[in-house]
């Protein structure tokens, strides 16, 4: 293996156990933005599965966050389709959303909901209603297939301390992520910028994942059930770096060298 | 019967979770087992004072929603042996946490260890008042500033009410020549006000600062500085010990300070 010229990542602490719940960018999903045809989805989280603590504060935080890091990627006046689900939402709290879209030029058009009160709360308010009846079954959200990532999320922001963000697929972040700062993906995460906080690829088990940079200062680098710490003296010089997993632990190797030896070989 | 004891000021920037880090270390030092709480959901701090924030995994707010046993949360502290921190979450608010969630940490905590030490995010809300539901001791950190000292009244009070009688005081940050030149509350001041019994007082010192943003508590150090001789007093007099307090205004104490003051009356 030649390519671990650059330095070399300490190995694991203490692999996280098994009892982990094992989809646990699943579990967590956050507020989502998706492009359908001529319209965007705003999906939220489904109450069901965030008890508790993603309390609507959180959620609004969350979705302030994406609205603002997202905004290059759609034309102005695009139509707006909330996927409200099980979510509680009343006049205010539709209006603020709404506001929220209307800041960055999206128009709240439509909402979509399996809630009676929130359906009335909309169409209220003069949005145009669909409600879908609650499903009684236990399994209440039909599941996609597990192994199918979710389109990458493309965020040109800083991750500040404090932001967590977790995406069911590949992530992309344009800009830094600072101390403090979680992302954490089922698939890839490249950092365009400096990479300072803490990255968790293949969040779901998948240990080919890669976690890339241009400047790799990681406080904690995971991928799969892998952990590993950045070493104590930070190098002098910094290259954009890809952390990988061997059956040895998280190795970094420069993304010149990276290219050479690995991608022609696997994949 | 391990003790339950939680480090609070009401006022932001006292230096809180300075005290509890390096307090915690000279129990340990003491022979004790220590685990140190961070009860600061979404502001969280103790673990770049203790220089582990690399070292978190999970943090409380995970072993609550039953994603990993308290055991991986707590992370060890390789330079001494017997203290471990329960990380706070950085990304969630104060609210995702109940008081009761806290008390039923807390108490899984004390089977394994002698002292629980929490540190309390400032102010008095929410994430006060999960820092102190569990606790059986406090002690109040000010600073001689009138600001720190009415937030810390306050305090007390509310202490009080809730029915926590052991509570004991901390000066930090005293300046002896500013004292001397009566620019400063003096400790006495402090305690005029606060009528709580002292425990120690911790004098300002740039190497604390240092010592903070490297990670490396104070008491750690090699050559020991004042402020570390001081909290190395107050975990013994935490400890039952009997230990005299330390003559700060010894330098300062000249003859010819002595006749000024003489004169001032």
């Amino acid at each position: 293996m030649t390519s671990d010229s650059a330095q070399q990542i300490q190995v694991p602490i203490d692999p996280p156990s098994d009892s982990v719940s094992d989809s646990i960018v699943d579990s967590q999903i956050q507020v989502r933005l998706k492009s359908e045809g001529e319209r965007l989805l705003l999906i939220l989280p489904p109450e069901a599965e965030t008890p508790g603590a993603a309390s609507w504060f959180d959620l609004w935080q969350q979705l302030k966050h994406r609205l603002n890091a997202g905004e290059r990627f759609w034309q102005a006046q695009t139509t707006v389709r909330l996927m409200a689900q099980d979510r509680l939402l009343d006049g205010q709290k539709l209006q603020a959303i709404a506001d929220a879209l209307t800041e960055v030029q999206l128009q709240l058009l439509q909402v979509y909901t399996s809630r009676r009160q929130t359906a009335v709360a909309a169409a209220a308010a003069g949005y145009s209603v669909e409600q879908q009846p609650p499903t009684c079954s236990l399994n209440q959200t039909p599941k996609e297939p597990a192994e199918l990532l979710a389109e990458p999320l493309y965020l040109q922001i800083t991750v500040r301390s404090g932001v967590e963000i977790r995406h069911p697929g590949t992530i992309v972040i344009l800009g830094d992520l600072n101390p403090g700062g979680e992302v954490v993906a089922a698939g890839d995460i490249f950092v365009w910028g400096r990479l300072r906080g803490v990255a968790h690829a293949g969040a779901n088990g998948n240990r080919n994942c890669r976690i890339m940079a241009l400047q790799m200062e990681p406080t904690q680098l995971r991928i799969a059930n892998a952990v590993a710490r950045a070493p104590g003296t930070p190098p002098s010089q910094f290259y954009p770096e890809v952390a990988y997993v061997t059956p040895e632990g998280i190795r970094i190797a420069r993304a010149t060298d990276f290219s050479k030896t690995h991608l022609s070989l696997n994949s | 019967m391990s003790r339950i004891i939680v480090i609070t000021s009401g006022k932001g920037g006292v230096g809180k979770s300075t005290v509890t880090a390096n307090l915690g270390m000279a129990i340990a030092r003491l022979g004790h087992t220590v685990a140190l709480v961070d009860a600061d959901f979404g502001l969280r701090n103790l673990d770049l004072l203790l220089g582990l924030e690399n070292r978190v995994v999970y943090t409380a707010l995970e072993v609550l929603a039953g994603q990993c046993r308290l055991e991986q949360a707590l992370v060890k502290d390789k330079r001494q042996e017997g203290v471990v921190l329960l990380p706070a979450a950085q990304s969630r608010s104060k609210e995702s946490v109940s008081p009761d969630q806290m008390k039923k940490l807390v108490g899984a905590l004390t089977q394994k260890y002698d002292y629980v030490v929490i540190d309390s995010p400032a102010g008095i809300e929410m994430g006060f008042q999960n820092a102190i539901a569990a606790a059986q001791e406090a002690l109040i950190v000010t600073t001689p500033e009138i600001a720190a000292v009415r937030d810390a009244d306050r305090v007390v009070g509310l202490l009080e009410a809730q029915g926590i009688k052991r509570i004991h005081l901390i000066v930090n940050r005293l300046k002896p020549g500013m004292v001397q030149a009566e620019q400063m509350m003096s400790v006495q001041d402090v305690q005029e006000l606060l009528a709580i019994p002292l425990i120690g007082v911790v004098p300002d010192d740039e190497r604390v600062i240092v010592s903070s943003n490297r990670g490396e508590p104070l008491v750690l150090a090699e050559n020991i500085s004042l402020p570390a001789m001081a909290i190395n007093n107050i975990a013994r007099r935490l400890d039952g010990e009997k230990v005299p307090f330390l003559d700060l205004m010894a330098d300062y104490d000249s003859f010819l300070n002595r006749i000024r003051r003489l004169f001032r009356g």
